[in-house]
């Protein structure tokens, strides 16, 4: 064969321990910031709860939901969340299914999104119930038929999945922490499960993970394809669709991407993180968001030519409320954010920098907002029956969940943070010894076969 | 096994209101006020009354129709509750439970033709019409969805009282509140299954149609349209 | 750690103790929501709800949390057993 391209092999254990040292130093060094962070969305959380005690008081009158407009933001969040818990699966079990190098420091902030965000939306549906405390209810007389009752079981099924497959990995991470000492011992050599790192151990460790990649994913699927049925499987103009599976699976997957992405770029800042997360990390997860930008546009643009065409009285009474009438600013502005700003600045390398990542994902996350809006009110707000079309202005106690729920999640990330790792240590160690010669390995795999030596034998004498 | 049903004919219905009026003080729904109708959009109404308005200056016309619920054969408020608080009784009402509700609103999402009503706050009765409320029906807590039911509990009192003379119900022995209200006897109830009854005569009928039967809800009161 | 006190052994048996337990909620809970599935499937029979949501239902969701269990009791046990005896030569450590 001809020259062989010298691997280089990057130094060891020096270079190991210093990411090791920075990797964990928010857990071992127990700065004010934390302290700073959690009281303050402490206080915001409380108060939020405080304004919601009026919906417990006096019952759901206190919001702005009406008749017909009787689902409104606490549907939208809930589908809203649930929506960017995709984020865990497809950058987690996906790329570790293809075996992509560059999912490394990424995979464990994904997985912590998923599940504080689980936790998040699935508390919204129990926020909306005009009886709560009679929520055991849909434990003892619950019907299989109605397709919440499948949401419960499919996002119960996924909340157990994303939280087993978030803490196998955190494993050789919690044992590595538990070895340095890391405060309180108890608890880290409680969740470390009596890791040492024995080759035995790891191959428990990679089959485990290996199995639950793989169950994960249909999971995922299957939720927001279930939540998407709680529409499609009524008789109402504008949700009584088949392409509504399809379209909130890839719109979770869209919104969960850009919301990966902020979080990423935030942490990047505040955790001094920029030796871990570069730009070709941000590049390809920009790449794949344009992706689901063009392929969320295609669905959309399904959707509605398909209403727009059959022409049908009530779906067209929904379709020009969205295209002209009083929604317009937000389905025109759901548009714009999805569509226009992160196809603009995606494409072009030259907008493709971390800034404007950033200013494109927070424009997706907003617009995938706007979409759930733009599901829910108003096929709600156009009834079949020709009376008047509704309308929906939220309440201070609807703003306060909303305002509570992503202060909640940042309070979960950031609790997680003080804590655990929010970069895989061992996986980035795995991945600076083995992961070059693997990958050239397999390269060589895919290159063409060598001559067979008779043929070189032959021709040369 | 009966099958109850509501003919209600247009061409006789003045949109005077007193079908709502009964049904308000029969089935002790409570007021929403003029705030919460107004403003909040949230009119507390079992029977409802779609006003259409066609035409312009001198040839304007407006017609009434009201609306019930339908007590769908097929109902789709039934196939997504997830409590099992609403539910198709074997004589073909759609049933509440009160009890049971979560107040998840799924079933009035559900519903093609909005006939469901919920409970937003504590229900309130102006002056003391909570004390000279009907004893048959239950009021309503907060936070539960209710509707039309046919006036069940008068179908139940009028068997009883059926079986107490040793007799099954007849034809004309209960009627609803709307329907004993109605000063144009514009609103007839009965029983569908029973073909000689007046309800399945009037349904059979050439004026006969159901809204949006379409959708294949099977809705089991039937209109008779304006005659031209 | 060479030597263990006693009180740090203590500490490693009311930690695996701990371990345990926690495994075990897992089943219970896993187990409950299959008992719950179940109870409703029967429930939906009871009613003649139409039986192809809840039986299609419980056929996918009672081995999703069954596998979940099983794989979290299965890096349990691994783990447990494939780890080095507190004072034996045996395996070398291995962080990698």
């Amino acid at each position: 064969m001809n020259e062989r391209v010298q691997l280089e092999v990057p130094a060891t254990s020096l270079d190991d321990s210093h990411d090791e040292d920075e990797l964990l130093r928010a857990v071992e060094e127990h700065g004010v910031g934390f302290k700073v962070t959690f009281t303050l969305l402490g206080m915001v959380i409380l108060f939020c709860w405080a304004i919601f005690g009026r919906q417990l008081l006096r019952g759901l009158g206190v919001t702005g939901l009406n008749q017909p407009v009787s689902w409104g933001f606490y549907i939208v969040n809930f589908v809203f969340f649930i929506g960017i818990s995709h984020a865990g699966t497809l950058i987690s079990a996906i790329l570790r299914l293809t075996q992509a190098e560059w999912r490394r420091p990424i995979t464990r902030m994904a997985e912590i999104i998923t599940v504080v965000v689980l936790a998040i939306g699935g508390l919204h549906p129990v926020l909306d119930l005009g009886r709560p405390d009679r929520m055991l209810n849909i434990f003892t007389s619950g019907r299989l038929q109605s397709p919440l009752l499948w949401d419960v079981c499919s996002i119960s099924a996924y909340f157990m999945a994303s939280t087993v497959y978030l803490f196998l990995p955190m494993i050789p991470d919690i044992a590595l922490l538990r070895d340095r000492g890391a405060r309180p011992h108890w608890f880290y050599a409680f969740l470390s499960w009596g890791w040492q790192g024995t080759p035995r151990q790891h191959a428990v460790l990679e089959r485990a993970i290996a199995i639950l990649m793989i169950l994960v994913i249909p999971i995922a699927i299957s939720v927001h394809t279930v939540i998407s049925y709680i529409f499609a499987m009524t008789l109402q103009p504008g949700w009584h669709s088949t392409i509504f599976g399809p379209y909130f699976v890839v719109g979770a997957i869209f919104s969960g991407i850009a919301a990966l992405m902020v979080v990423m770029i935030v942490l990047r800042r505040v955790f001094h993180l920029e030796r871990f997360l570069k730009p070709i990390h941000f590049d390809h997860l920009a790449k794949l968001l344009l992706v689901m930008s063009l392929l969320w546009f295609y669905f959309t643009f399904c959707e509605y030519i398909t209403a727009f065409f059959g022409n049908e009285p009530s779906e067209m009474r929904v379709f020009f409320y969205k295209f002209s009438g009083g929604f317009a600013p937000y389905f025109w502005g759901m548009v714009a954010c999805n569509f226009l700003i992160p196809v603009v600045l995606l494409a072009f390398r030259r907008f493709r920098t971390i800034p404007g990542i950033l200013f494109a994902s927070i424009a997706v996350v907003i617009g995938m907002w706007l979409e759930r809006l733009n599901i829910v009110i108003p096929s709600l707000a156009n009834p079949r029956l020709p009376y008047p079309t509704g309308f929906y202005v939220p309440s201070l106690v609807e703003w306060a969940i909303f305002i509570g729920a992503f202060a909640s999640f940042i309070l979960g990330y950031a609790i997680f943070s003080r804590f655990f790792p929010l970069i895989s240590v061992w996986e980035i160690k795995e991945g600076k010894k083995h992961s070059l010669a693997a990958t050239s390995e397999r390269v060589r795999g895919y290159l063409p076969d060598p001559l067979p030596q008779k043929v070189i034998g032959g021709e040369s004498s | 096994m009966a099958r109850w049903g509501m003919v209600i004919d247009l061409d006789r219905c003045t949109g005077c209101a007193a079908c709502m009026a009964a049904c308000h003080q029969e089935n002790n729904i409570a007021t929403a006020g003029p705030e919460e109708a107004r403003d909040a959009s949230r009119v507390f109404q079992w029977m409802r009354m779609l006003k259409e308005v066609s035409g312009e200056g001198a040839d304007v016309r407006v017609r009434f129709m009201p609306q019930p619920c339908f007590n769908c054969d097929n109902p789709p408020c039934v196939r997504v509750c997830p409590v099992h608080a609403t539910y198709l009784s074997p004589d073909g009402i759609v049933g509440q439970v009160y009890g049971r509700c979560i107040g998840c609103r799924y079933c009035m999402v559900a519903c093609p033709y909005g006939a469901k009503v919920f409970n937003w706050l504590d229900p309130e009765w102006p002056g003391d019409l909570k004390r000279r409320a009907n004893p048959d029906v239950s009021l309503r807590p907060r936070g539960v969805v209710e509707k039309c039911t046919f006036c069940h509990h008068r179908i139940i009192r009028a068997r009883e009282a059926a079986r107490l003379s040793g007799r099954e119900l007849e034809d004309g022995d209960v009627t609803t509140a709307c329907a004993e209200s109605c000063p144009a006897k514009a609103i007839v109830f009965g029983d569908l299954a029973e073909a000689g009854s007046r309800v399945s005569r009037l349904a059979r009928g050439p004026r006969a149609f159901r809204l949006h039967d379409d959708l294949g809800t099977e809705p089991k009161v039937i209109y008779l349209a304006e005659k031209k | 750690m060479s030597q263990d006190t006693v009180s740090e052994r203590m500490e490693q048996r009311v930690i695996f103790g701990l371990q345990v337990l926690s495994v075990s909620m897992i089943w219970v809970f896993c187990l409950g929501i299959c008992a719950w599935v179940i109870h409703l499937l029967l429930l939906s029979h009871q009613l003649h709800d139409v039986p192809s949501a809840s039986v299609g239902i419980s056929i996918v969701a009672i081995p999703v949390f069954i596998t979940g269990a099983s794989v979290l009791t299965y890096v349990f046990i691994g783990l447990q057993r494939g780890g080095v005896a507190p004072n034996a030569g045996g395996e070398k450590r291995e962080d990698s």
